[in-house]
């Protein structure tokens, strides 16, 4: 909401006040300031003239000549507007003066004739957007009257955010009463001084539903649709409404000045008895935007003898929408149900400065007073005859009686309030109170919808007490240093990936649907019903794709070949073992690299890389672990395997299928996986089996084997690795060399006894051992040894 | 009496030290002259035919040859190393100005880092992480957060929901984590959790459909407005800094009460906005099965809004696009 300083000040004597000084009430009062700023002419040296005469150009239809008096002089300037006459009181550019955007007036030669400045708009002299031509002023301002002088042209606006429980606070009212209590000033008031000189002809009731608790209406006739005073057209425009006329410039206007929506009818379109009810089912009526709407029973309008007329609440109906030529009028003050304003408007994607009103809720006591000020500000604009306001209030609205125990306010605030501050705040906030020793009892003004329950009116003290008088005090929790096994798991796998060198990424959880097929297609995706974009309206389903994306990014904007993984949830239908009543959401590592990678040393070619480079940053992982082959969408058909730790599947990696490889013109192989990361436990990676380290001398054996293609090399080191079980063994493939149909096995064996140094004859028999034990169980052949 | 010159030998010693071309020459000199076979040795060997008198004169000469061609031996290979070394190490001048390594560490993604510290501010005054689902109950969103049927945020144009009847969405604040702790744990109640959070946003410079938020719960007898406080000074300091003014301004969250905003004075002294907060709702407390009579108080803070103030990122997309350009710099 914009509050325009000089508008403020009709509610409350703020003038003398300095504008950080508000600006600082305001914050601590809970109106978050969004913007701010002084407001100043944007014009120079403009003064108010009186057209004395006008008479035509003798080389120019097109324009006028005038003959204007500003004050000291009487000057002749040519005008091409054509809405004024002889006594118009007008603005005038003096030669030597600025209009709009510094743009210079001065003396000037039209078609012969010397124009001495320039008569001026409302648009020209920055004031607000103006067809009608020439700004005209009040008849009464003497000629020669500075400009800037005539209303406040040097003013400050704030424009603050208003919180969705304080909808009394969405006007001038609500918020001068707020800063009436804070600079401990009184609330100025405006009355009413109204005497009725027609009777109503039309009767209007606020129905038998409970949606409208009251309806309040006056008529008004010999009515002119003209414009609205020169005050009022600018505090509109700097508020941000644009200008109509005056009977919309003036509902708007008490809008914003008290909050209450007014609605006016042209009288002559309505026929009987104005009432308000539930729309039928498929019932329709145009709105003022000419648009048709198709209602139901929720939402609420005004009928005339049953007939729609208007959209209760959020807008008005076209056919007795006010025109040029109305002459008599009926206005409507009302108060509408909060929820069902707020779903008509939401329904229909209706959002006016009404419907934002009646949505937060009113002061249910205020729509004879809106009326009321209504016909002051039209009274003063021109001469009328209105009838009685009549106001229909079932009364079924009243705040309720709530009682506070002081003990309550210490407990959550953790200190005491004097009974004279306690006073003081109920005073400033108009809340009918009784202040007993350890309580006080209230009831909320109509105005104020939040205050049902003794911890509101304790965040009202907590308020004005200030926050920032608080004392601070920290409490120490019961975790100390104990992130949880989550978060530890979490942190553990992120550094192996990263001193790995691969990037962490964050990618969005959306993706279409070939996204979540290519790797899983068995599953059933989670779809958003109400998606942003129509071409991502399923959620992941796997990390793998979005790592993909994010690699083929990078690879053809940044010419960089890297490795990446992500921690996120993947989504599925499938029933969710945690959490009831949700769909399935796994959180599991993805991760992603190329056989080729961009070298970090930028004088070597790329480094090249195979699926083995991966298994090793597994065995980093995860210390132990079994792999098993796996056919998998997405995946090449052998090289794809499942991850077992402790008989569990707890994730699954391979290489990027070929045919989906060339589908994203990948010259390189892509190496990827995932890892599920609510099937680990911390403490299961973190394993550490020491063995001891052996004093005596190593013996050496390099053996090759000539070994079947099919053969899972692994055994072979498994059953080494038993034969000598007694000893400190590192035994390693070195070589695996295949050609055509025979594969030679290259194995390194060190091992130590931990209890003497081998001799020649020792150490033959272990090799003897080795290789006839290999050679029996395994079907294989020793090429040859060589021992050192 | 001596057959050889000494002189002569030295002399010819000082020729031979002249030609030295690489470390290795000195044991050939050595060798030469005071080895087995030098013509040194030879004379030595000869002594004993000597009487007493000549032995012992001539020995001392022998051995003054020795000792002079041992020290000038170990005085020139010192020079010649020192020098050789020099001259080895002057070749190698490359230019370091140059970064031909690209190497830069180990890096976890910005909102990570950002996310980890939090935690661990948090985990030094006795806080725990807790984490929920992020495909939620609109129940545990919503409702149980005291944020009724009819409120706005509730609208599709703001929420992202799975279901047609909105009973399911993807959360849209991570204080749904609260709720399904406190079903879940009695107090004392000591957590942080921080996680994804969705809203129905574009991805744009300031928008995103994905963020993430750190929710804090604090439940324990005798917790107050002014606990809630000192913790988010504690936290602001920590992370932004020490010398870091903070102000409390009034606000307005559904499910706590008071509740306010966290504003920090940034370096050109704009108060910037750095979390919401507030005492638990009772509201809350009654949901969740606790006692109504209970004291907490929570509060939540933007992960996005954190890293982009403290490195001055302009634009929320860069967050999830992943280009190198940009996650190499954290």
């Amino acid at each position: 909401m914009k509050i325009l300083k000089s508008w403020l000040n009709d509610w409350i004597d703020i003038e003398n006040i300095s504008n950080s000084d508000i600006s600082e009430a305001l914050e601590s009062l809970g109106f978050e300031i969004e913007n701010k700023k002084e407001l100043n002419p944007n014009y120079e040296n403009i003064v108010v003239g009186k057209v004395l005469e006008i008479y035509e150009h003798p080389n120019a239809d097109k324009v006028r000549i005038t003959k204007t008096d500003v004050g000291n002089n009487i000057y002749e300037i040519v005008c091409g507007a054509w809405n004024f006459d002889v006594g118009a009181v007008v603005p005038v550019a003096l030669p030597n003066s600025k209009i709009k955007d510094n743009f210079k007036i001065d003396k000037r030669d039209i078609r012969g004739i010397q124009s001495n400045g320039m008569i001026c708009s409302a648009s020209e002299l920055d004031l607000w957007d103006d067809h009608d031509g020439i700004l005209l002023l009040d008849d009464k301002l003497l000629p020669g009257t500075d400009f800037s002088t005539i209303y406040s042209s040097n003013d400050f606006i704030w424009e603050v955010g208003v919180t969705p429980n304080r909808g009394d606070c969405m006007s001038y009212l609500g918020i001068a009463r707020e800063l009436s209590g804070y600079f401990n000033k009184k609330l100025k008031t405006k009355k009413s001084n109204l005497k009725p000189t027609i009777s109503n002809i039309l009767n209007a009731g606020s129905g038998k539903i409970k949606e409208c608790n009251s309806y309040g209406s006056v008529e008004v006739e010999n009515f002119n649709v003209t414009n609205s005073s020169f005050e009022m057209r600018y505090r509109l425009t700097q508020v941000g409404t644009r200008i109509i006329n005056n009977v919309v410039d003036i509902t708007n206007y008490i809008l914003y000045d008290i909050g209450q929506p007014l609605h006016a009818f042209d009288r002559d379109k309505l026929f009987g008895t104005i009432s308000v009810r539930k729309a039928k089912n498929n019932e329709k009526i145009t709105t003022l935007d000419t648009q048709v709407r198709k209602l139901d029973s929720n939402d609420l309008v005004i009928t005339d003898n049953d007939k729609p007329i208007a959209l209760a609440g959020v807008m008005g109906g076209l056919e007795t929408e006010v025109s040029e030529t109305t002459t008599n009028l009926l206005i409507e003050s009302a108060y509408f149900d909060k929820v069902s304003i707020m779903k008509t408007s939401r329904k229909l994607n209706l959002i006016s400065d009404a419907s934002i009103r009646f949505e937060r809720g009113i002061d249910y006591k205020i729509q004879r007073y809106g009326l009321e000020r209504f016909l002051m500000e039209l009274k003063d604009n021109q001469a009328i005859n209105y009838s009685e306001i009549n106001v229909d209030d079932k009364g079924s609205l009243k705040n309720k009686k709530v009682i506070l125990k002081y003990s309550e306010i210490k407990k959550l605030l953790g200190i005491d309030l004097k009974e004279s501050f306690i006073k003081k705040v109920l005073k400033f906030l108009m809340i009918d109170s009784e202040v007993n020793k350890e309580s006080v009892q209230f009831t909320p003004p109509s105005w104020r919808y939040d205050l049902d329950r003794p911890v509101d009116l304790i965040e009202e003290f907590a308020k004005h007490y200030g926050f920032n008088n608080f004392e601070s005090t920290l409490p120490q929790g019961v975790h100390k240093n104990n992130k949880g096994s989550y978060w530890d798991l979490k942190s553990y796998l992120s550094s192996v990936f990263t001193s790995n060198n691969f990037q962490e990424v964050q990618t969005l959880s959306f993706v279409n649907n070939d996204k979540n097929f290519l790797f899983n297609p068995e599953k059933k995706y989670v779809e958003v019903f109400n998606a942003i974009d129509q071409s991502s309206k399923f959620m992941r389903s796997n990390l793998m794709s979005s790592l993909i994306d994010v690699y083929k990014l990078n690879y053809d904007q940044n010419n960089l070949s890297n490795s990446y993984f992500e921690i996120n949830t993947v989504f599925d239908t499938s029933k969710n073992k945690i959490y009831e009543d949700v769909p399935n959401q796994n959180i599991v590592l993805g991760f992603l690299t190329s056989s080729t990678l961009s070298n970090t040393d930028t004088r070597l070619k790329d480094q090249e890389l195979d699926l083995y480079y991966v298994k090793n940053i597994l065995t980093q992982l995860l210390s132990s672990y079994d792999l098993e082959p796996i056919t998998k969408p997405g995946f090449h058909q052998n090289y794809s395997f499942s991850i077992i730790k402790n008989g569990q599947i707890i994730g699954h990696f391979g290489q990027l299928a070929s045919e989906t490889q060339m589908t994203f013109e990948f010259n390189n192989e892509i190496y990827l996986g995932e890892i599920y990361i609510n099937k680990l436990k911390l403490n299961d990676l973190k394993e550490i089996n020491y063995v001891p380290l052996s004093q005596y001398p190593f013996v050496k054996f390099d053996l090759s084997f000539s070994v079947p293609i099919d053969l899972s090399a692994h055994l072979l080191v498994d059953e080494i690795n038993d034969l000598l079980r007694e000893n400190e063994n590192s035994i390693e493939i070195f070589d695996d060399f295949q050609q055509e149909n025979s594969r030679n096995l290259g194995i390194r064996i060190i091992t130590r006894s931990y209890e003497k140094t081998y001799d020649d004859n020792e150490t033959r028999e272990i090799l003897m051992n080795i290789s006839k034990t290999l050679e029996s169980k395994f079907n294989i052949t020793l090429n040859s040894s060589k021992n050192d | 009496m001596p057959e050889v010159n000494t002189d002569k030998i030295f002399a010819a010693f000082l020729l031979r030290l002249e030609e030295v071309a690489q470390i290795e020459d000195f044991d050939d000199i050595e060798k030469e002259f005071l080895g087995k076979n030098s013509l040194l040795s030879e004379e030595r060997k000869s002594l004993s035919s000597l009487n007493e008198v000549s032995r012992k004169k001539y020995g001392k000469l022998l051995q003054d040859l020795s000792n002079n061609i041992t020290s000038k031996l170990d005085e020139e290979k010192t020079k010649f190393k020192s020098k050789f070394f020099i001259q080895r190490e002057l070749n190698d001048n490359n230019d370091i100005s140059i970064d031909w390594y690209k190497n830069l560490g180990s890096k976890n993604h910005v909102l990570t880092n950002v996310m980890n510290e939090v935690v661990d501010i948090f985990a030094a005054i006795g806080y725990t992480v807790s984490t929920g689902p992020e495909a939620e109950t609109s129940w545990h969103n919503f409702d149980a957060l005291n944020t009724p049927d009819w409120h706005p945020a509730r609208y599709e144009s703001d929420t992202l929901y799975l279901d047609n009847k909105l009973e399911k969405l993807l959360r849209t604040q991570t204080s749904t984590v609260q709720v399904r702790h406190m079903q879940n744990n009695k107090p004392p109640v000591y957590i942080v959790a921080p996680g994804r959070v969705y809203r129905s946003d574009q991805l744009d410079a300031t928008h995103s459909p994905v963020f993430h938020q750190i929710e804090g719960l604090a439940v324990d007898e005798n917790l107050t407005f002014s606990d809630l406080k000192g913790t988010l000074e504690y936290f602001v300091k920590e992370f932004f800094g020490k010398d870091l003014k903070t102000k409390f301004i009034p606000h307005f969250f559904p499910f706590t009460e008071p509740s306010a905003e966290v504003l920090v004075s940034w370096k050109d002294g704009e108060w910037l906005e750095i979390l919401g907060c507030g005492m638990v709702d009772p509201n809350v407390f009654k949901h969740v099965g606790y006692d109504t009579d209970s004291h907490g108080f929570a509060f939540g803070v933007g992960v996005e809004r954190l890293a982009m103030i403290r490195y001055g990122i302009d634009h929320i997309k860069n967050f999830y696009e992943n280009d190198l350009r940009f996650l190499r710099q954290f």
